[in-house]
């Protein structure tokens, strides 16, 4: 290595000390912090079983606003980013929209919970839209890179046929980008159910508002059993979702048969 | 004797029947054309050429000698720095909506294909139809039975029969060629530009693939316009061969009776061109 790679690696470990430092995050306090771990821990031991019924039900309301939040979102989001493609449209076009996507995306969808609570009142609707808001921020940006990166080469070819744009864009750029967009779709469901197990801390609906609420009431033990019910849900749809891009994406990106 | 004269000699004679569909008429007229990506560096200099219709000509050379370029101005994808170009009476520009309508009867065939690799062969084949269909109808994919039934006559014609369905992707490189052409063909053209379409095939293939173009030409009263690496393969299937070298022509030569003649300067012998022909490369 030479003397310049260690030099940064010097320096960023300088500033991960020193900033520490500042916003006084002391390692010692962590470790004087594990007793207590261990008393939370326990308590989460003492789960009650009742629960579980709750917990199921919650949990699928949960999975119901992550899956119209994402599919709403993928259904606002994809004619967005092909507004938003540098090499489909002016830069009068795109430079605003990006804007706006940024600002989207910009904040977390709890905050954006926050502001639908206020809107339309405690409850799944704003968790819902809070997702939708993420969800278009997210896919289109991603989206839009992956048109970005489209191949030339057919774009091209294409073209010099004298097709229109929408012709282009439907026979050409749709296809191109779909495997990129079929992987997306299950990393923002993916995401989004995670994402809604915590916007009931917002009064969002889902299943975060018993785990917070258990928690406020040091009901550990309760609180667990939601926890638990998130972790499976999470586990499962994880699997799936190898299982499909194994089956979808990694065959057809290695040129194997894909039997559908 | 000119090859126009070669050619009413050869209708007189019924020597060479596959010639029937060559006019006196020129689809493409060159004169003095230069051409720049960069406004500094000139990939072609003064370029004069003139490509009568139904003909095969073939424009060999090394890589990096503008031979691509040529074939981008000739479609209108690149509009030259100096000079004139008329294609079928028009000049040549992309976004000139005029020439959109002489664009959909041109066939260009990329040297990297430009297929959509994700879906089937039919779908491939059937954007050759696009220029016809109307936005709603090409945006929901229904295309007309009567283009369905001419995608697959060109797939049987070149040879991937029973494969329609099957995912672009999936294909080999001969094939790819293969729908590639048939795309081509599916814009009923009268114009086919291909840019070394057999350069990376091995000499079966790429014989079968050059096979398939003349076939397709004398039936549909094609000219191709082809961009070769291969000298012999070109003086083999092109009625004329131009060799550019650093973006000029430096040599035009046609076949004349049994022999191959210097069209550019007249000046080499014959067995200076047999030299070259026999170098294979430029």
């Amino acid at each position: 290595m030479n003397p310049k790679n260690n030099l940064i690696i010097a320096l960023v470990c300088a500033g991960v000390i020193a900033m520490s430092y500042h916003i006084d995050a002391n390692p010692a306090e962590f470790v004087k912090g594990v007793p207590n771990l261990s008393i939370v821990l326990k308590e989460m031991t003492e789960v009650e079983p009742d629960l579980f019924g709750i917990a199921f039900w919650s949990m699928l309301e949960t999975i119901e606003m992550a899956f119209i939040g994402t599919v709403v979102g993928i259904v606002i989001a994809l004619p967005l980013s092909m507004l938003a493609a540098r090499n489909l449209n002016s830069k009068f076009i795109y430079v605003p929209l990006r804007g706006i996507l940024a600002a989207a995306r910009t904040f977390p969808s709890i905050l954006w919970a926050i502001l639908f609570v206020i809107m339309v009142g405690l409850g799944p609707f704003a968790g819902i839209l809070a997702i939708i808001m993420y969800t278009v921020g997210f896919i289109a940006k991603l989206q839009y890179e992956s048109i970005e990166a489209v191949d030339s080469d057919p774009v091209e070819a294409v073209r010099s046929i004298g097709v229109s744009k929408s012709q282009l864009i439907r026979h050409v750029i749709i296809p191109e980008s779909a495997p990129h967009l079929l992987s997306q779709i299950l990393y923002m469901f993916d995401y989004n159910v995670r994402q809604t197990s915590i916007l009931g801390l917002v009064g969002a609906g889902g299943i975060g508002f018993y785990i917070i609420n258990y928690i406020k009431f040091f009901e550990y033990g309760k609180a667990a059993v939601f926890m638990l019910v998130v972790l499976i849900t999470v586990l499962i749809i994880d699997f799936v979702s190898v299982k499909i891009r194994d089956k979808y994406i990694v065959k057809a990106q290695k040129g194997m048969e894909v039997k559908v | 004797m000119s090859l126009n004269k070669l050619v009413k000699k050869s209708f007189s004679d019924g020597s060479f029947t596959n010639l029937s569909t060559i006019s006196t008429k020129t689809l493409i007229q060159m004169n003095d054309v230069w051409a720049s990506y960069d406004a500094k560096n000139y990939c072609l200099k003064e370029i004069k050429l003139s490509i009568d219709r139904g003909i095969n000509y073939a424009i060999v050379g090394q890589s990096g000698s503008g031979k691509s370029t040529l074939l981008k101005i000739i479609n209108g994808m690149m509009i030259p720095s100096k000079g004139q170009i008329r294609v079928d009476y028009q000049t040549p520009n992309m976004n000139n909506k005029q020439f959109k309508h002489a664009m959909s009867k041109i066939g260009y065939i990329p040297q990297s294909l430009g297929l959509v690799k994700n879906i089937s062969v039919i779908e491939n084949v059937l954007i050759g139809a696009l220029p016809r269909i109307g936005k709603i109808n090409s945006f929901l994919k229904k295309f007309p039975e009567n283009e369905i039934c001419e995608a697959e006559k060109l797939i049987k014609l070149v040879g991937l029969e029973g494969k329609s369905e099957r995912k672009t992707y999936m294909l080999s490189g001969g094939e790819k060629r293969r729908v590639a052409i048939a795309r081509a063909l599916m814009q009923k053209p009268i114009l086919l530009l291909a840019d070394e379409i057999v350069s990376e095939l091995d000499q079966v293939t790429a014989r079968e693939i050059m096979e398939l173009i003349a076939d397709a030409q004398r039936r549909l009263n094609l000219t191709a316009v082809m961009v070769h690496h291969d000298m012999k393969l070109a003086l083999e299937y092109a009625n004329r061969v131009a060799v550019i070298k650093e973006g000029q022509k430096i040599l035009e030569i046609g076949v004349e009776g049994d022999k191959i003649v210097d069209f550019q300067s007249g000046n080499m012998t014959q067995q200076e061109i047999m030299e070259l022909y026999n170098r294979n490369e430029p």
